[in-house]
C-alpha cells in the first residue's frame, strides 16, 4: 500500500505548529519548577552539593594563592565557586547590571566602590559579622588606620581591605648614577633632575594619561577634592589650578615628559621606563612584576613620595563587600576571613608582590627584606584615599569624570589650568547639587 | 468546484468561534502565514520591542535606581545639557565623516577592483577581512599602532625622516574616524561592486557608440543606477556611525577632554559611572528619535532621485 504523501498544506500546517511548539517551549520550561540547585539558596546556610558560591574579581588578582583558598573553602563547605574574573571598569559595569536586575553575586572585590554602593543599599553591612569574629581575625586592629573608614558608611563595616598599595618614585639609577643626579624630594628637585635627564631618546618624567596618578601632585600641595564643611571641590583652588599647571609645564613648557596619551590603557609610562625611554615614573606595586619581566637588568629604585606642601600619595588597593542581594553571606564572610589571613597575604607577597593592609604583615621578613616593599610600606603612612569624602556625596562617579576632563584639558591640551579649573567648578557645583 | 473565498450565505450559518476552529482555505493560509511570523516578531519583541519601552518607561524615573519618578524632567535636562549638546555634535560630525568616506572610498575600491585586474579575489577579501575584525581588536590594534612613543606608525615615520605625530591628541576625531573607515570600507566596497555588476554592459556599450567617455559614462550611467546601493550604504552607514560605541571605549576613553566622546559612550558613562539609568535611558530614546528622523528623510530623499533605464 502506497504511503500518502503529504499535501504543501499539511506541511505547511505541520512546519506552522512546530515553529510555535519550539517558541513556546522555552517559555513553558520557564514556568515549570527550576533545577534544584538554582533555586535553593541557603540564606546563610553552610551551603551543599550542587550549590553556587559565586565571585566577581578583578582579573590581575587571580593569584595561585587564592585559588588555593578557593580550593579549600570549596572543600570545607562542599561547594562550587563560580569565579568570575573582570577588568575594573567591566566589574563595575556587570555589577551595576545586576544590581539593576536583581542578581548579584555573593560576593565581590571593589575598587573603592563600598561607599557608594553602602549609600545606595546594594551591599550588606558586616558589622554583625565584625562584632562577632573582628578580635579573632584581628579586625580593625591589624589592619591599616586609613583602610578602616573608607569601607565605612555610618559607623558600620561595609567592606574588609584585601590589597592596600599607593604609588610612589620609581626612578632609573643606572642614569641618576651617570649624571651624578640625587633622588629628588621636592618638586624644584624634581624638575632640575627630569630637566638633565632628558635628552638623546630620554624623557626626566614620564606622566600617566589616567587622571588619577596626577593625584599625589595634588595632595602634595595640599588640595583635598571635597571639603564636607564647605562643599567645595579641589580646595584651596589656587594650590590645585598650580599642582595642575605644574604637570602640564612638566610636558609643554619644560618639555621634560611627553604628551600623555588618552586612552584606557595605564600602562604607557612603565613600558618607557622599562625600556630605558623614562627615567622617572611614579606608579605603584602593580609595574613591579611587568618590570622584572620586560627588563630583568633594570637597576631602579623605589623612593618616598615629594614633598612640597606636604609629603603625600594617593591611598589605592581593593577591598571586598557582600552584596546586600548575596545568597550565602555566612560563605562570604568565611571567605573574606580565609583570604585575608596573615599567611596567605605573605604568601601573596612573595608569590606576586602585592601589598596588603595588615599591619603585622609590614613586620614580615617579605617584606622588610625586599627594600621596594618596605619603601611602599613606609608610604601608606602618608597616603591619601583622595576620593573618600567625595565618595559620601554619592555623586563621586560623575565629579570624577569631570576631573578627567579637567587633567586632560590641561595636561594633554595644554589648557592654562586656572580657566580649567573655573569649568571644572562651575560643572562639579552642578552635579553636586543635582 | 470548491471555492477559496466563503460566500456571505455559508458564513452567515458559521459564527465566529467555529470560524476559528473550521478556518477556510484562504484563513488557513492566513494563519500559517501568521504562524510563521510569530517566532520573528517574537524575537524582535523580545530583543528590541520590550526593551525600547523599557528605555522609555527608565526614562521618566531618576536616582541610582531609577526608582524615583521624574517625569519629563531627563528629557528637558538632556536639552540643556552641555556634556550632551557637545557629544551629539561629535557623534554627528564623525557619523557624516563616516559615511561620506565609506560610500566615497568604498565606490572608489569597488570601480577599481571591477576592472579586471590580476589577483582582484585576493585585494577584496584582504579589504574585506578588517570589516570581519571585531571593533575591540581593531581598537586595541590601531591604540598600539598609533602610540606616539612606542607605535610602529611614528617608527616608521622616523624611519623616513619625517616628525613624529600624536595622533590621538592633535587630531583624534579624525583620526578615529579613520580607524573606522578602515574597518568598514571592504563592507562598503562589496556592495557596491555587487551593484556595478547589477548595471547591464549594454547601456555603457549604446553610451560609448553616442560618444559618452568615462567620465560621462560614470555620471550618467553608474552613479544614477548605483542610487539604491548608495542609498543602503548610506543608511546603514548613518545608523552605525551615530550608534558608535567601541572607537571611544577602546582607543581613547573619549578624550582627550571629551574630543571624541562619541554620543552612545557619553550615555554609558551616564549609566555606568554617575549611575544614573534613568537619565541614559532619555537620552537613548532621543538618539532613537534622531535616528528614525535620518532614516526617514535619506529614504525619501534616496527614493526621489531613483532612475530606471
Amino acid at each position: 500500500m502506497a504511503t500518502p504523501s503529504p499535501s504543501r498544506r499539511d506541511i505547511l500546517r505541520w512546519s506552522g505548529t512546530g515553529a510555535l511548539a519550539g517558541l513556546a517551549a522555552p517559555w513553558l520550561s520557564g514556568c515549570a519548577g527550576a533545577p534544584q540547585e538554582d533555586t535553593e539558596g541557603s540564606s546563610g546556610g553552610d551551603g551543599g552539593s550542587g550549590e553556587q558560591f559565586t565571585i566577581y574579581w578583578n582579573a590581575g588578582h587571580a593569584y595561585p594563592t587564592y585559588e588555593k583558598v578557593i580550593a579549600e573553602f570549596e572543600e570545607a563547605h562542599g561547594i562550587t565557586v563560580n569565579f568570575q574574573k573582570f577588568q575594573w571598569p567591566d566589574l563595575r559595569t556587570r555589577l551595576l547590571s545586576d544590581f539593576a536586575s536583581g542578581n548579584a553575586p555573593d560576593l565581590c572585590e571593589d575598587s573603592l566602590w563600598t561607599q557608594e554602593f553602602a549609600i545606595s543599599g546594594d551591599v550588606m553591612s558586616l558589622q554583625k559579622y565584625v562584632d562577632r569574629d573582628g578580635a579573632e581575625m584581628g579586625f580593625p586592629d591589624d589592619w591599616h588606620p586609613r583602610t578602616i573608614s573608607r569601607n565605612s558608611y555610618n559607623g558600620e563595616v561595609y567592606g574588609i581591605q584585601l590589597h592596600l598599595t599607593c604609588t610612589m618614585l620609581f626612578h632609573n639609577r643606572t642614569m641618576f648614577d651617570d649624571a651624578g643626579l640625587e633622588v629628588p624630594t621636592t618638586w624644584d628637585e624634581f624638575l632640575d633632575a627630569a630637566t638633565k635627564l632628558t635628552g638623546d631618546g630620554v624623557y626626566g618624567v614620564a606622566l600617566n594619561q589616567d587622571h588619577s596618578y596626577s593625584w599625589p601632585w595634588l595632595l602634595q600641595n595640599g588640595v583635598r577634592f571635597y571639603d564636607p564643611d564647605t562643599k567645595e571641590l579641589l580646595t584651596p583652588h589656587d594650590k590645585a589650578a598650580e599642582a595642575l599647571q605644574f604637570q602640564a609645564d612638566l610636558v609643554h613648557k619644560h618639555q621634560v615628559a611627553p604628551v600623555p596619551t588618552p586612552g584606557t590603557d595605564y600602562s604607557g609610562p612603565q613600558k618607557l621606563f622599562s625600556a630605558g625611554r623614562a627615567a622617572m615614573i611614579l606608579t605603584g606595586p602593580w609595574d613591579l612584576l611587568p618590570i622584572e619581566e620586560t627588563s630583568p637588568d633594570l637597576e631602579y629604585g623605589v623612593v618616598p613620595a615629594l614633598k612640597q606642601v606636604e609629603q603625600a600619595t594617593i591611598q589605592a588597593g581593593s577591598s571586598m563587600f557582600v552584596p546586600a542581594k548575596s545568597k550565602h553571606p555566612d560563605l562570604a564572610w568565611d571567605f573574606i576571613k580565609r583570604i585575608t589571613a596573615l599567611e596567605v597575604e605573605t604568601a601573596t607577597t612573595e608569590e606576586v608582590g602585592m601589598l596588603m593592609p595588615r599591619q603585622s604583615w609590614r613586620e614580615e621578613p617579605v617584606v622588610q627584606d625586599d627594600e621596594r616593599y618596605a619603601a611602599f610600606a613606609e608610604g601608606f603612612d602618608y597616603a591619601i584615599d583622595f576620593t573618600e569624602p567625595l565618595q559620601l556625596t554619592g555623586k563621586s562617579g560623575e565629579i570624577v569624570e569631570l576631573y578627567k576632563t579637567l587633567y586632560q584639558d590641561v595636561v594633554m591640551n595644554n589648557a592654562p589650568a586656572t580657566e580649567a579649573l573655573d569649568a571644572f567648578l562651575t560643572a562639579g557645583e552642578k552635579a553636586l547639587a543635582g | 468546484m470548491r471555492r477559496l473565498t466563503p460566500g456571505p450565505p455559508r458564513r452567515a450559518r458559521r459564527g465566529r468561534l467555529a470560524a476559528l476552529f473550521a478556518p477556510s482555505l484562504n484563513r488557513r493560509y492566513v494563519l500559517t502565514a501568521y504562524a510563521f511570523l510569530i517566532p520573528a516578531f517574537a524575537f524582535f519583541a523580545l530583543m528590541f520591542y520590550l526593551p525600547i519601552a523599557n528605555i522609555i518607561s527608565n526614562s521618566l524615573y531618576t536616582g541610582p535606581q531609577a526608582d524615583q519618578f521624574a517625569g519629563l524632567e531627563n528629557y528637558t535636562r538632556a536639552f540643556g545639557d552641555e556634556g550632551v549638546q557637545n557629544s551629539f555634535v561629535i557623534t554627528v560630525i564623525f557619523g557624516a565623516g563616516t559615511t561620506i568616506g565609506a560610500i566615497v572610498i568604498g565606490l572608489a575600491l569597488a570601480l577599481l577592483l571591477n576592472q579586471r585586474l590580476r589577483g582582484r579575489v585576493m585585494f577584496r577579501a584582504a579589504l574585506l577581512v578588517p570589516y570581519l575584525t571585531s571593533v575591540a581588536i581593531v581598537g586595541l590594534l590601531w591604540r598600539n599602532i598609533l602610540d606616539p612613543q612606542l607605535g610602529i606608525l611614528n617608527r616608521v615615520l622616523i624611519d623616513l625622516g619625517l616628525p613624529t605625530q600624536s595622533w590621538l591628541n592633535t587630531h583624534p576625531l579624525a583620526t578615529i574616524i579613520a580607524v573606522t573607515l578602515w574597518m568598514t570600507v571592504g563592507y562598503t566596497m562589496v556592495l557596491f561592486l555587487a551593484g556595478l555588476q547589477g548595471i547591464p554592459m549594454e547601456y555603457h556599450e549604446a553610451a560609448t557608440v553616442d560618444g559618452a567617455g568615462p567620465w560621462q559614462r560614470f555620471w550618467r550611467i553608474t552613479l544614477p543606477l548605483l542610487t539604491p546601493t548608495t542609498l543602503f550604504v548610506s543608511v546603514m552607514a548613518v545608523i552605525s556611525g551615530l550608534q558608535a560605541f567601541g572607537q571611544a571605549y577602546i582607543i581613547t576613553g573619549g578624550g582627550p577632554a571629551n574630543e571624541t566622546d562619541l554620543y552612545i559612550f557619553h550615555v554609558f558613562n551616564v549609566a555606568f559611572t554617575s549611575r544614573d539609568f534613568g537619565y541614559a535611558s532619555a537620552l537613548s530614546f532621543l538618539l532613537f528619535i534622531v535616528i528614525v528622523i535620518f532614516t526617514v528623510i535619506q529614504l525619501r530623499v534616496g527614493r526621489r532621485n531613483e532612475v530606471q533605464y
